[in-house]
C-alpha cells in the first residue's frame, strides 16, 4: 500500500484512522484510515455520494466523526468546529467563494486575524496588514496587488487569493510550519488556461505544506497528485499510485455496487416505446446553463436525466417548468404548446414538479400536512371560483393520501418537522398526486430519503408509469437511474451527451454512465457553461 | 371542521388574551374615569382606527412583507377626501371613493414590489414620505373641516348605543379580515408566501400577483380607515395617520404576527390593537404626559415579543 517515495518517510502531518461518521441508519464513512504526508498532494475520488465531502467535513471540524481518531503532528487533532481547525493550519477551499468582495485584497487574505493588526487596541494597522499580505502574495508568486478590491479580480485569480489565504495564512499569521489545503472541486469553474495557473499554485504551495484534493475530473487528479485515494460507499476501498493508475483503473474501482433488480421494480418496467408521447421539449436552452435540449418522455416511460453535479440537469428541470425561462426552444404537452413554458399553465395541463432542495424547495416544514398537500389545488382542487377555500375536502384529501402513500405518523393536522425525510418526500409526492398527473418531472426525489422509504417511492413511480404517466427523473444517483429509467440521458456541460436505452433485461452499467458522464478522457474538459458567468462584470 | 376553531385552541393567544386582561383590571383599579361606558366608549373609538389599519396590513406581514405606509396613506386619502368632499358634497359616497384610493395607492406600492423586485421596506418607506409630503401640501399643514351628515352618521353615529358606528365597522372589517385569512385561497397563499415563497412559486401559486393583491387590500382597507378617521374627528389635520405607522406594526407584532411571514393572522391583530389602545388610553388617565407614554409603549412592545419569541425558537426573525 505504501506508494510514496523512499524519501519522504517521515511522519505523516495528519494521520486519519478508523473514522466513522453515521447519518440517521446510514453508515457514510467506515473506518477511513489514511495519511496526509507533508509537502503531497492527496488526490481522493469517489461517486456521488461516496463519502467525499463528509470526510473533508470531518477533517476541517465541521463534522465531528463517531468513531476514529486524528493525529495532526504527532498531536491528538480534535477540531471543535471550522474556526478550530483553520487555527491549526487546515482550511478548506469552498467551490463557491468565501472570499468578501468589497474590501481590498490584503483584507481577504488577513481575514479573521485583524485583532492582531490592532495599533493602541483600537485602530487597524493597515499598512501591516497589507505589507503581510504583499508578502504571502510573493512567496505564492500571483500577480495580484493586494490593494486594489477584491472584485476587481476574476473568478480564476480570487481562487488563487484564496488558495494563498488558506496555505499562506496559516504560516505568516499563526504560525503553523506546515498548512493543509483541503480542495474541493477546485477546477469546477476554471477554463483551461486558469487551470493550468491553479495546478502550477499547488506545485508552488506543494514546498509549505499538503493538499487533498477532489474533483470529478479524474485527468486532472491523476495528473495532480502524488497519492490517490479512492472512496465507495464510505470506505476507503483503494490507494493508487497515479504513476500507474490510470482513468478506467480510478472508475472500475469507484463503482461497482450490486445494483438489486426488485429494489427498483424493474419487472414492472412498461414497454413504452409504441406509446404516444406526453411531454416534448425542443431545443431548449438558457444561457451559460444548458443548450438545445430537446427530449420526449411518453406514456408509461420513465426518462432519466443523469450527469455531474454542474451538468446543468437540475436548471434544465426547472426550465421545463419553465421556473428558470429559457431563452430559446419549446415545451409541448399533448395539446398545449409553450414557447415560454409557464408553470401554471403547465400545472394545469396535468404536469407535476418535484425539486431537488425538499426543504427550501419542496416543503414548507413548519406548516401543517394538509397544507402542504393542497399547494398545487388552489385553483381548482381546494378552492371555489370565487375563491372560498375548502378545509373539509383539503382534510379529506389529506387523510386520503396519508393511507395511500402509507405517512408513517401522518394525519392531517401534524406539522410536516415532525415527519421523515421520507414521509416529507410522500407528502410533496401526494401534492401531485392528487391532481391526477400525467407527467413528473422529478429532480432527485429520494434525496434524503432512508432506503425504505426509497422502494416505496419507485413503487409508486410505477403505479404511475402502469397507469400511463410519464415521468422525467432527473438524479444523481446512479443506481436509481439504472434501475428506474427505460431510457437514460447523460447530459455534460448543459448539454445532452448520450441517449442510451435501459430495458429491464440489459441495463447499462454504471461505469458506462460515468465514462459518459466524464469529459473524454484523454483531453483537458472543456469550459463548463458557467464560468463566463462567473467571471466579475467589470 | 377542527380549523374553524383553530384559533381559539392555540395556546400562544393566551399571553397577549392576558396582557389584555391583565391591563384592563389594572387600569380599572388604578382610574375610576377608566371602567366607565363614556370612557370604554371613547377608548373603542380610537382603537378603530387602528384596529381597521391593521387588518390589511396584517396581510402584508403574514405574506413576509412590510407595509410601513398604512400611516401616510389615512393621511393622503384624509386630506383628498376632505377636499372632494367639500368640492362636491357627494355624502357617503366619498367612503368608497376613500377605499378605491387607498387601493390605487396600495397598487403602486405593490407594483413597484412585486415587479420591480424591490424590498417592500424601502418601496414603503419611500412611499411613505411621499404621500405624507402630498397629503400635507394638500392640506397646506392646516386642518381642514368638512360638513356631511351622512359622514357624521357613519361614523360617530350610534346604531347600537352607546357604541360608536366606527367601532361596529371595525369589527365588520376585522371579521371580513379573519374570515378572509382562514377561509380563502387568497387568505391561504398568504400563509403559504410567507411560510414558503420559492415553495409556493414552485407548486403554481402565482406569488408576484398575490403579493399586489395584498398591498392593495393593505392601501385600500387603510384607505376606508382614513375616511372613518377624519368622519370622526369632523377633520382633516396635518398630524392624521401620524401614529399609525408605529402602532400598527406594533400591534401586529404583538398580536403574534411573525414579522418573518407565514405565522399569524388578522384574528391575532386585535388582540395587539387593544393591548396599544388600552395602553394609550390608561396611561392618558393616570395623567402620564406624552413622553412617557412612548417610552411604557416600547417597553411594552419589546417585552411581548421576546416573551412569545422564547416560545417560538426556530422560526427566522428578520
Amino acid at each position: 500500500m505504501d506508494v510514496e517515495g523512499a524519501g519522504c518517510r517521515a511522519s505523516p502531518l495528519l494521520s486519519v484512522s478508523g473514522i466513522t461518521k453515521r447519518f440517521g441508519g446510514i453508515t457514510v464513512l467506515d473506518e477511513v484510515t489514511f495519511d496526509i504526508p507533508s509537502a503531497k498532494v492527496i488526490g481522493l475520488v469517489g461517486e456521488n455520494g461516496a463519502g467525499k465531502s463528509t470526510l473533508l467535513n470531518v477533517l476541517s471540524g465541521m463534522l465531528a466523526p463517531d468513531a476514529g481518531e486524528m493525529h495532526l503532528g504527532g498531536e491528538k487533532y480534535r477540531p471543535d468546529g471550522y474556526g478550530s481547525a483553520t487555527r491549526l493550519g487546515i482550511s478548506r477551499i469552498f467551490q463557491d467563494q468565501a472570499l468578501i468582495l468589497n474590501v481590498p485584497v490584503y483584507a481577504n487574505l488577513v481575514l479573521g486575524q485583524e485583532a492582531r493588526f490592532l495599533r493602541a487596541g483600537l485602530f487597524l494597522d493597515w499598512k501591516a496588514m497589507a505589507a503581510v499580505a504583499q508578502k504571502m502574495v510573493e512567496v505564492a508568486d500571483i500577480d495580484v496587488d493586494v490593494c486594489r478590491l477584491t472584485w476587481e479580480y476574476d473568478f480564476s485569480r480570487r481562487q488563487a487569493i484564496e488558495i494563498v489565504r488558506a496555505c499562506l495564512a496559516p504560516i505568516y499569521l499563526l504560525h503553523v510550519t506546515r498548512p493543509i489545503v483541503l480542495m474541493d472541486e477546485p477546477t469546477s469553474a476554471l477554463d483551461k488556461k486558469d487551470e493550468a495557473a491553479l495546478f502550477r499554485l499547488i506545485n508552488r504551495i506543494k514546498s509549505f505544506g499538503s493538499v487533498v484534493f477532489v474533483s470529478h475530473r479524474l485527468t486532472e487528479v491523476l495528473a495532480i497528485s502524488d497519492v490517490i485515494h479512492v472512496l465507495k460507499d464510505g470506505r476507503l476501498v483503494a490507494t493508487v499510485d497515479p504513476h500507474v493508475a490510470n482513468e478506467s483503473t480510478l472508475h472500475s474501482l469507484m463503482v461497482g455496487r450490486e445494483r438489486v433488480s426488485d429494489y427498483y421494480h424493474e419487472s414492472r418496467q412498461c414497454d413504452a416505446r409504441e406509446n404516444p408521447v406526453l411531454l416534448e421539449v425542443r431545443g431548449l436552452s438558457r444561457r451559460e446553463k444548458y443548450k438545445g435540449v430537446s427530449l420526449k418522455v411518453k406514456s408509461g416511460e420513465i426518462v432519466g436525466i443523469g450527469g455531474l453535479l454542474a451538468s446543468g440537469k437540475s436548471d434544465l428541470g426547472k426550465g421545463i417548468m419553465g421556473l428558470e425561462a429559457p431563452d430559446d426552444g419549446s415545451v409541448r404537452l399533448e395539446g398545449l404548446r409553450q414557447a415560454k413554458p409557464e408553470i401554471r399553465r403547465l400545472i394545469h395541463a396535468g404536469v407535476g414538479y418535484i425539486p431537488a432542495e425538499r426543504l427550501i424547495e419542496g416543503l414548507i416544514a413548519q406548516f401543517r400536512l394538509s397544507w402542504n398537500i393542497s399547494m398545487a389545488g388552489g385553483d381548482d382542487l381546494f378552492a371555489s371560483r370565487f375563491g372560498r377555500w375548502f378545509e373539509g375536502k383539503e382534510e379529506e384529501v389529506a387523510s386520503e393520501y396519508v393511507k395511500k402513500l402509507s405517512i408513517r405518523g401522518g394525519k392531517p393536522n401534524i406539522i410536516c418537522q415532525q415527519l421523515s425525510g421520507g414521509n416529507q418526500q410522500k407528502v410533496v409526492l401526494a401534492r401531485w398526486l392528487c391532481r391526477k398527473p400525467r407527467v413528473l418531472v422529478l429532480d432527485n426525489p429520494t434525496q434524503g430519503v432512508d432506503a425504505g422509504a426509497k422502494e416505496e417511492i419507485y413503487q409508486l413511480l410505477r403505479d404511475l408509469t402502469a397507469a400511463g404517466a410519464g415521468i422525467l427523473l432527473i438524479t444523481d444517483e446512479l443506481l436509481e437511474l439504472i434501475g428506474l429509467s427505460n431510457r437514460i440521458m447523460i447530459m455534460q456541460s448543459g448539454e445532452v451527451v448520450a441517449e442510451l436505452d435501459a430495458p429491464p433485461d440489459a441495463k447499462p452499467t454504471e461505469k458506462n454512465l460515468v465514462a459518459l458522464m466524464l469529459p473524454a478522457s484523454g483531453k483537458l474538459p472543456p469550459t463548463p457553461p458557467n464560468a463566463e458567468m462567473l467571471a466579475p462584470s467589470t | 371542521m377542527r380549523s374553524k376553531f383553530e384559533f381559539r385552541l392555540d395556546r400562544s393567544l393566551w399571553l397577549p388574551i392576558g396582557v389584555v386582561i391583565a391591563l384592563f383590571v389594572f387600569f380599572s383599579l388604578t382610574s375610576s374615569a377608566f371602567p366607565t361606558v363614556r370612557n370604554l366608549t371613547i377608548l373603542s373609538a380610537q382603537a378603530s382606527t387602528l384596529l381597521i389599519v391593521c387588518i390589511g396590513a396584517t396581510f402584508v406581514v403574514l405574506m413576509g412583507s412590510i407595509d410601513l405606509s398604512v400611516g401616510a396613506v389615512v393621511l393622503l386619502v384624509g386630506a383628498l377626501s376632505v377636499k372632494i368632499q367639500n368640492g362636491t358634497g357627494i355624502g357617503a359616497a366619498i367612503v368608497l371613493l376613500a377605499a378605491v384610493l387607498g387601493g390605487v395607492l396600495g397598487l403602486i406600492n405593490g407594483i413597484i414590489y412585486a415587479y420591480g423586485a424591490v424590498p417592500s421596506f424601502v418601496v414603503t418607506l419611500g412611499s411613505l414620505s411621499i404621500f405624507n409630503g402630498l397629503g400635507l401640501q394638500i392640506l397646506q399643514g392646516r386642518a381642514i373641516s368638512f360638513n356631511s351628515e351622512a359622514l357624521d352618521a357613519i361614523a360617530i353615529g350610534q346604531w347600537v348605543p352607546p357604541i360608536q358606528n366606527i367601532t361596529l365597522c371595525a369589527i365588520a372589517i376585522w371579521g371580513l379580515g379573519v374570515l378572509i385569512a382562514q377561509r380563502t385561497r387568497f387568505g391561504r397563499y398568504m400563509y403559504l408566501i410567507g411560510g414558503g415563497e420559492s415553495v409556493a412559486r414552485n407548486s403554481g401559486i402565482p406569488v408576484r400577483r398575490y403579493k399586489l393583491y395584498a398591498f392593495t387590500l393593505s392601501g385600500l382597507i387603510a384607505g376606508f380607515g382614513g375616511i372613518l378617521s377624519v368622519a370622526r374627528l369632523g377633520a382633516a389635520g396635518p398630524t392624521l395617520g401620524q401614529e399609525l405607522l408605529l402602532n400598527s406594526l406594533a400591534a401586529i407584532v404583538v398580536g403574534g404576527t411573525s414579522l418573518s411571514g407565514g405565522v399569524g393572522g388578522p384574528h391575532r391583530s386585535l388582540l395587539g390593537v387593544l393591548i396599544i389602545s388600552i395602553l394609550d388610553n390608561g396611561l392618558n388617565l393616570l395623567g402620564v404626559t406624552a413622553y412617557p407614554q412612548l417610552v411604557i409603549k416600547g417597553v411594552v412592545v419589546i417585552t411581548a415579543v421576546l416573551v412569545s419569541q422564547a416560545r417560538r425558537q426556530g422560526i427566522l426573525i428578520k
